[in-house]
């Protein structure tokens, strides 16, 4: 059964008996979330173009290195730094957040408690993400991958994460169900886990910095887990959510999901330090990362088969759905990030793919495949219920899928063969150096068209975006050029003789 | 040192024992217990199972 214009009908009060009375509790959860979840997804879009255009640059200078080169605080390792920590900090942490508490209320079945304070965490949060960024475009990066901002943003990130983390789990506690889903537990896991990981690795690398390669095992431990445990759970608990939502059939196993759940929380934690195989830490620390990344097969397995059997009969609605297109090609690709993860953690992969551009390219599968197409699909099922408007522009919404789609695949596809031919070259001691890097040229200039694909669909997302805050924004706009209207003509009237 | 002592035993010992508690909580409550209830919980009287709830491109809308 197909239940048209059904954007906007689940919020339209209007019906006798429990199922009007349903839509009414839904219209106020929407209601009571719309200012701060329009908040993290505006600000976090805006973050995200900025991310664009110094991913953009950075990918120009790695294959044209004079492009702006007259610009000191453009350089390479700058532009490349303020890009990871703007998509990172500035654009996906802020639009988990804004899911996160969209998916907690509707799950919780209550309006969020106090709006007001978490739309001021929001402020804190990007004047923290501003300060940050600001701080590692004018050289003060700590140059620790991932934890680069400068320590005099932290505090200001981390007292408005606590606020988000703590109302988080005031909504959790006055919840109306009593029983969990699935999507509850990761977001819940989610909000819990990130201060634990972005306080440890402050204190341990910043205010009170272990010594020697303990600060590279910690630092691994927390970039790889910011992925794991952060960002993962919330993709995977809105892939849980919206999938079944969307097509109107519940998940295949629920088992399932609690199994993939409690073994994500059991192995990923361990996973960091396969990205130190060769260097120069204990063995078995590296061991012990590499034999808990291959036991992520049982998470990965088990959410893939969980996903793809609730899918089954069904994929044909990904051309009508825009939520679905965005998060089954995200649940797909979390698949196979998870998977190229898992083969790069072995010592004889991560021999020939470490320091080259398959890292890179990996990166992207996860962060930006997986997680960011996730969250672009949770968007276009979230704002159109909040601001009450359906999307303006179908067109749009198809120049963003196929934009960001081919965009990431051409990224990925290419870097990720590269990368390998390029770790085979280096390893190889009869190739020059200086060749590796002549051969690499043409793969990165490919790098660049796909972020202008990549570019192209953020830029319609945005206009889309924009579009539709100016029509919720049109029922308030009228009265007053009403008033102004009404105020010149009565001006004009006195004027008259 | 302290405070790294703290951080390090907080992981190790504090963490567990959340989880565990969790997990536990979890049996005793009953989460476990009813999963095609579970299941059900993104669907309500408005939005029930077998109706959908986004189809909005490729002219199927009124």
């Amino acid at each position: 059964m197909i239940q048209q214009s059904q954007t906007l009908r689940a919020l339209l009060p209007g019906d006798a008996g429990a199922e009007g009375a349903q839509k009414t509790a839904l219209a106020e959860i929407d209601a009571s979330c719309r200012v701060p979840v329009l908040f993290f997804f505006i600000s976090g879009l805006a973050w995200l173009l900025a991310g664009t255009v110094l991913a953009l640059v950075a990918s120009i200078k790695l294959h044209t290195p004079g492009f702006l080169a007259g610009w000191e605080w453009l350089t390479f390792s700058n532009v490349r730094t303020a890009h990871l920590n703007t998509v990172i900090y500035g654009f996906a942490s802020q639009i988990s957040v804004g899911v996160s508490i969209w998916l907690m209320c509707r799950l919780c079945r209550i309006p969020l408690p106090a709006p007001g304070l978490v739309t001021v965490a929001n402020l804190f949060y990007n004047l923290g993400v501003t300060v940050g960024v600001g701080g590692i475009l004018l050289g003060d990066s700590t140059a620790i991958e991932w934890l680069e901002m400068p320590r005099y943003a932290t505090p200001i990130l981390f007292f408005s994460y606590a606020l988000i983390a703590v109302w988080t789990i005031v909504t959790f506690r006055l919840r109306a169900e009593r029983h969990l889903y699935v999507s509850q537990w990761y977001l819940l896991a989610a909000v819990l886990w990130f201060p634990w990981l972005y306080g440890t690795a402050q204190v341990m690398l910043l205010i009170e910095p272990v010594r020697g390669v303990v600060q590279a095992a910690v630092n691994w431990w927390f970039a790889h887990n910011v992925l794991g445990l952060w960002f993962t759970p919330i993709g995977l608990a809105s892939i849980y959510y919206f999938i079944p939502k969307v097509i109107g059939r519940p998940i295949h196993s629920y088992y399932l999901s609690v199994l993939g759940f409690w073994s994500l929380a059991l192995f990923y934690n361990w996973n960091g330090m396969h990205h130190l195989v060769g260097g120069p830490l204990p063995a078995w620390m590296i061991t012990i990362s590499i034999v808990a990344s291959v036991m992520m097969l049982i998470p990965v397995i088990t959410v893939a088969i969980n996903h793809h059997f609730t899918m089954v009969g069904h994929f044909g609605k990904m051309r009508h759905s825009p939520t679905l297109r965005f998060i089954v090609f995200g649940a797909f690709s979390y698949t196979l990030a998870s998977l190229q993860g898992v083969a790069s953690a072995l010592r004889s992969v991560s021999e020939v793919t470490h320091f080259t551009h398959h890292t890179v390219a990996h990166a992207h599968l996860g962060m930006y495949a997986f997680f960011t197409m996730v969250m672009f699909g949770a968007m276009y099922y979230i704002l159109p219920r909040i601001t009450q408007r359906e999307w303006p522009s179908n067109g749009l919404i198809s120049l963003h899928f196929w934009g960001v789609a081919l965009g990431i695949i051409l990224y990925v596809v290419p870097m990720s063969l590269m990368g390998f031919i390029q770790g085979t070259k280096l390893n190889d001691p009869t190739i020059r150096f200086l060749d590796v890097v002549q051969f690499t040229l043409p793969w990165l200039k490919l790098r660049t068209l796909a972020g202008l694909l990549l570019a192209a669909g953020h830029a319609a997302f945005v206009v889309n975006v924009g579009w539709l805050l100016v029509r919720m924004f049109e029922p308030y706009r009228k009265p007053v050029v009403r008033i102004l209207t009404g105020e010149a003509e009565t001006l004009a009237a006195g004027k008259q003789p | 040192m302290p405070v790294i002592a703290f951080i390090l035993l907080g992981s190790v010992v504090l963490l567990p024992v959340v989880a565990l508690w969790a997990l536990r909580w979890a049996a005793a409550a009953g989460q476990f217990r009813c999963p095609d209830k579970a299941a059900l919980l993104p669907f309500d009287e408005s939005e029930p199972v077998g109706v959908e709830t986004d189809c909005i491109l490729g002219g199927n809308r009124r």
